[in-house]
């Protein structure tokens, strides 16, 4: 294991050995994989001392977290108010306080798969990643930066050092659901966000994005052709209804040895309703009919 | 258990301060916490159960967090304050904690109350008036399969009306 000094340090360090290296924050996913032997690396490099990417900020419109802020820190944020209540909901189903203590927002998103219950909700965000090396910085969208099971575009030279996105305002909102074996510390059968945005005057849907933890893949993505589905439309409990048919034809979801996948299809209609009915009764004041 | 590591098992110098006491040990990167409290500290309190994160057996206080010393190097622990089940009480004079666990009868094979122990003393620490919903909340992660859990939650709430005195 190396443990740079400083960041200076580490980048120097990634930036001269680029191949056989892998980086670890606070372990609770990496040692798990280690133990499996998924991992190859010769060296691992702890980023865990590096206590500046730790912090939750709102900058203008704009909320920034450190990528080695934990889940208990970041739901602790006082940036983080009732509106942004969605992070609460997934840190209720995420684990234990002994994971959420150690448990990473810039580990759940490099660990990029289906399991990563935070990445639904920073991609209905629309969030952006911000990486660093040497050499300076890149900014991407998270959807172009997760490019497949376990698989992101950090070149070797690179770390994430934060994620950032629009906040929440009076015309949006953004909730969570998920369905496992257990309420906590279970990986998900089927997991969502949706958020939701309605215009002031005429009430109608604004914007909106549908993200599941499996879409076409075994990675967190947009359902992108539902979202369609429900632009510039008036909210109703039939034209839920409609899209959720049209959702489940979209989604193909796979069987595996955790549940089959008629069981997550009808569970992610059930949890994509649940989502939206929520946004709307926080934005509207009432429930949808 | 120790992981399994192919090359590269260099020495690190951690410094680290367990139960208000300091240590300096050089340990090797494959070490994890719990084999150092264990294996170089003698400190058996912690238990090693499933290994993965999955069980929460393994859980000591880290900077006053609960964490699964199973999931962390020991190198990663450096310049922390650990406080393990040890720094609790002595058989004499038991923590009102301990009293409570065995006046309910809440421990029966005993495996798991170290860290029901400390998540409890955690939280009673930041709440000394909790809610039965916020007792479970803070030792849920740690599982235990003797009790189901509710002589830990009235031994809990026994031992947070005796601290409240």
């Amino acid at each position: 294991m190396y443990v740079p000094s400083d960041l200076t340090d580490l980048l120097e360090y990634l930036n001269m050995n680029q191949t056989g290296v892998d980086l670890i924050a606070n372990g609770s996913d990496l040692i798990n994989r280690i133990q499996r032997r998924e991992v190859t690396a010769k060296v691992i490099v702890d980023l865990s001392g590096l206590s500046e990417f730790s912090y939750v900020r709102k900058e203008g419109k704009t909320i920034k977290i450190g990528a080695l802020t934990t889940i208990a820190d970041l739901t602790s944020s006082p940036v983080i108010d009732s509106r942004h209540s969605v992070f609460c909901e997934v840190a209720a189903k995420f684990g234990g306080p002994s994971i959420k203590n150690v448990a990473t927002v810039g580990g759940n998103i490099c660990a990029a798969s289906s399991s990563e219950d935070l990445l639904p909700v920073l991609l209905v965000l629309d969030a952006m990643v911000r990486l660093r090396s040497k050499f300076g910085e890149r900014l991407l969208r998270l959807d172009e930066f997760l490019k497949g099971k376990r698989l992101v575009d950090l070149k070797a030279n690179e770390i994430l050092v934060e994620t950032m996105f629009q906040e929440l305002d009076e015309t949006s909102a953004c909730a969570f659901e998920k369905v496992g074996m257990r309420n906590s510390l279970i990986i998900a059968f089927v997991s969502t966000a949706v958020y939701l945005r309605l215009d002031k005057k005429s009430g109608l849907v604004d914007d909106v994005r549908i993200a599941f933890n499996r879409v076409t893949g075994k990675i967190p993505e947009r359902a992108k052709r539902s979202e369609e589905a429900l632009h510039g439309k008036l909210l109703t409990m039939q034209l839920l209804e409609e899209t959720t048919s049209a959702l489940r034809r979209e989604l193909r979801l796979s069987s595996d040895f955790r549940v089959s996948g008629e069981y997550r299809s009808e569970v992610a209609g059930v949890l994509f309703k649940r989502a939206v009915a929520r946004c709307y009764a926080n934005l509207v004041g009432r429930e949808l009919v | 258990m120790q992981i399994w590591w192919d090359g590269n098992l260099s020495k690190h110098l951690l410094k680290f301060n367990v139960n208000g006491m300091d240590h300096a040990l050089a340990v090797d990167s494959h070490e994890r916490l719990l084999d150092v409290l264990r294996d170089r500290l003698g400190l058996k309190g912690a238990k090693e159960g499933c290994s993965t994160g999955d069980c929460g057996i393994c859980a000591v206080l880290m900077n006053g967090k609960l964490v699964n010393s199973c999931l962390i190097f020991a190198i990663q622990a450096r310049n922390k304050k650990i406080t393990t089940i040890e720094a609790l009480g002595t058989a004499e004079k038991p923590h009102p904690l301990q009293r409570a666990f065995v006046k309910w009868n809440a421990c029966q094979c005993g495996f798991c109350i170290p860290a029901m122990i400390l998540a409890s003393k955690n939280l009673l620490d930041q709440n000394p008036s909790p809610t039965d919903e916020e007792i479970k909340s803070a030792i849920s992660g740690i599982l235990c399969r003797c009790t189901g859990y509710q002589k830990i939650v009235d031994a809990v709430r026994t031992a947070a009306s005796e601290m409240r005195k």
